[in-house]
């Protein structure tokens, strides 16, 4: 490109000789080797500038013409071998040929520049359509990005190109020749809007954008494309960006629902197999303990029966856990009575409160709760399992509901012990056990933190209040129904 | 019932070896089928008095194979299975299943589940009602025959024994508790879910808009009742 640049103007030089030299041949042939009338001379200098003029161009024409008007005035117009003229006629018919000569000149030269934008223009239109090809398809935006570096400089036969991500920041550039647009213009011009063509430094930078999203931007290097060209390039590129990211993001939520689903099949696949052989051993342990023995038979079988079922519990929880990680946990909402849910627990645990005095503090006007039966049954019973296991047996239990803004509170009191300040920070941690019970009550540790995963995959949220020595409160808050309730 | 046949439907080789030891000792006889093909196969063959059923089985599940037994045969089916979701234990019970005891059990508990599985409804219909007719339902206990506008219906004898016991009680509210104790046994009391799914196929059944019940109510926090209808 830069040795073009510096010849241009000999080669111009060369071309005006050239045509003044056509021009000196054709009077040098019809003055001294075929004598012919001056109309004939004069026509036939049209026919040299018109052919000039497309071939080379308008100034070369120009240069020819005058030529021509001096070297029909000189050898062919009366006084001949002289540059004056006597005979006005000759005056108008000089005039008529050079402005005959210099229109023409324009118009062929003007057909000849729209014939050349005509080929160029077919000629961008068919690149951009080898790009669109390429752009379609690419996989990955990233694979995208620096596919559409590398077919640019292919296609459209442009130096070196460059391609600025602006949602992840990435600059894809095709050599170190880039460097002379610097990231700050790119990431400008993205954000403007607005395309940068600089002549002097051969550079031109468009930006990216799919309606009013912006995308990004793309820098070029001796680039000779046309705005037009460059516009529907950037367009092109917008939608084939766009199209990666969204193939991008089926793909990654696919990913993540398969690998939702391989983890439920997986935590499945445990959860039999696990209790399978637990099965085994507590059908034949009990089916042993049902026939009368000696007290230490007995009591061996008993310990083995405890300990399949405690086996059994921890195998639940460490399960059900594993499930609210793997935030396979899609709580099936509904309109429920939270004065349901509490009847129903307090039924399904009727044995274990035996001797406890339960009272119920539930407000009739309380709206029904958007939540999953089965998992805020699971709530409060883990709540009613921690009241009851660290208070003394025979102390009464309070059940209280209230609504607050648009959440309804649950919350268990019990007059237990108590836990104190620094504890309760950590009773919902997984396996925290509460450190003067760890050795003595039964438990995996586990119970909070389920509740607490129950309670936030439904968007609400757990806590403790208590006082050391006077009681515990666990609590926690579930959205409201807010819909039309259909019966 | 002694010496009743009890089908165990296991894919685990070491579950039907304990099953078959507990129940051959406790005096049933045992077959075993280790998929819900050849548990369909045994069910023709052997002819259960009841059958105990596992749902995870690879091939046919055990919810089809439930079905197909359930299909032209009032035998009992227990299921047994390590899934104790409410969705599965309903699955389960609308497949057909009678009874659903989720892995791992006492044995005690599965004996009584099966004892009260097998004993036959009492028929102690001195006590009961003959039968009940209005325009568009009849029942005759004696027969064992239900009568929907004209056209006879088949109820399983859970969905017969309880509507007996709701019109036994001529229009009072019947408790959760004491339906299930009478129609499933001593044992039962809080599965109020299985009553939830038998008294919605009965309802489906006799009800000319199941979805607004005019013979089968419920009553809400204790438990359902039958409406003989004003004339």
């Amino acid at each position: 490109m830069i040795t073009e640049r510096v010849s241009q103007p000999l080669r111009v030089t060369f071309r005006l000789l050239g045509s003044v030299a056509l021009v000196a041949a054709v009077i040098f042939v019809y003055y001294r080797i075929v004598p012919v009338n001056s109309l004939t001379v004069a026509l036939t200098l049209v026919l040299a500038i018109l052919g000039i003029a497309t071939w080379w161009g308008f100034t070369e024409s120009i240069a020819a013409a005058i030529a021509a008007v001096l070297g029909l005035n000189y050898f062919f117009l009366p006084p001949i071998g002289e540059f004056t003229i006597t005979d006005p006629e000759n005056w108008v018919a000089l005039a008529v040929f050079l402005v005959t000569a210099i229109t023409a000149s324009e118009l062929s030269v003007r057909a000849r520049r729209r014939a050349a934008e005509a080929i160029a223009r077919s000629r961008e239109v068919e690149r951009l359509y080898m790009l669109g090809q390429v752009l379609l398809l690419s996989g990955s935006v990233r694979t995208a990005a620096r596919e559409i570096v590398n077919s640019i400089i292919r296609t459209f036969e442009i130096p070196a190109a460059v391609f600025f991500d602006q949602s992840n920041h990435e600059f894809f550039r095709s050599d170190e020749r880039t460097t002379s647009i610097p990231d700050e213009q790119l990431q400008r011009i993205a954000e403007i809007g607005e395309p940068l063509i600089d002549q002097d430094q051969q550079i031109a930078i468009v930006p990216v954008r799919l309606g009013g999203l912006a995308i990004g931007s793309l820098g070029f290097t001796g680039c000779t494309l046309s705005t037009a060209a460059l516009n529907a390039l950037a367009n092109l590129v917008a939608i084939g960006i766009e199209r990666a990211r969204s193939i991008d993001e089926a793909n990654k939520a696919e990913a993540a629902r398969q690998s939702e689903v391989l983890k439920a099949t997986l935590l499945d696949a445990l959860a039999h197999d696990l209790k399978t052989p637990l099965t085994s051993i507590k059908g034949a342990v009990t089916h042993m303990l049902a026939k009368p023995r000696d007290a230490e038979e007995q009591e061996l079988l008993t310990i083995a029966n405890e300990e399949a079922d405690r086996l059994n519990r921890i195998v639940v929880e460490v399960l059900e856990m594993a499930r609210i990680e793997a935030s396979k946990l899609h709580p099936d909402r509904a309109p429920h009575n939270i004065e349901d849910i509490v009847q129903a627990t307090l039924k399904a645990h009727e044995e274990s409160l035996k001797g406890r005095k339960v009272a119920l503090q539930i407000p009739e006007s309380l709206p029904p709760a958007d939540v999953d039966f089965e998992f805020i049954q699971q709530v409060l019973k883990q709540l009613l399992d921690n009241s009851l296991k660290y208070s003394r047996a025979g102390t009464p239990l309070t059940i209280a509901t209230e609504l607050a803004g648009e959440r309804i509170v649950i919350s268990v009191a019990d007059q237990g012990r108590g836990i104190s300040i620094a504890e309760q920070h950590k009773i919902f941690d997984k396996f925290y056990r509460g450190l003067a019970w760890r050795d003595n009550v039964p438990g995996t540790g586990l119970g909070l933190s389920i509740a607490k995963g129950i309670v936030e995959a439904h968007g609400g949220k757990i806590w403790v209040s208590s006082e050391p020595g006077k009681g515990t409160v666990f609590s926690f808050a579930v959205p409201m129904f807010k819909g039309e309730l259909v019966r | 019932m002694s010496g009743a046949k009890i089908l165990v439907v296991d894919d685990e080789p070491q579950i039907r070896r304990m099953m078959r030891a507990t129940l051959t000792s406790s005096g049933y006889q045992v077959d075993e089928a280790k998929t819900g093909e050849e548990a369909l196969e045994k069910f023709r063959a052997f002819l259960p008095d009841l059958v105990l059923l596992d749902l995870n089985m690879p091939g046919m599940g055990g919810l089809e194979a439930c079905r197909s037994m359930r299909d032209g045969s009032e035998v009992p089916i227990i299921i047994l299975t390590v899934r104790n979701t409410e969705r599965e234990k309903v699955e389960a019970l609308d497949a057909g299943a009678d009874d659903y005891v989720s892995k791992p059990f006492g044995m005690q508990e599965l004996m009584a589940r099966i004892r009260a599985a097998l004993r036959r409804a009492p028929s102690s219909l001195q006590s009961g009602p003959q039968g009940f007719a209005s325009d568009d339902l009849e029942i005759d206990f004696a027969q064992r025959r239900v009568r929907v506008r004209e056209k006879t219906v088949r109820l399983t004898p859970k969905e017969f024994e309880l509507l007996r016991h709701l019109v036994a009680r001529g229009g009072k509210p019947v408790p959760h508790r004491e339906l299930l104790q009478a129609v499933w046994g001593p044992d039962y009391g809080d599965e109020t879910d299985y009553l939830r799914v038998f008294i919605n196929h009965l309802r489906k059944k006799i009800e000319p808009d199941p979805s607004r019940p005019k013979y089968v109510l419920t009553e809400p926090w204790l438990g359902y009742r039958f409406a003989i209808p004003e004339e």
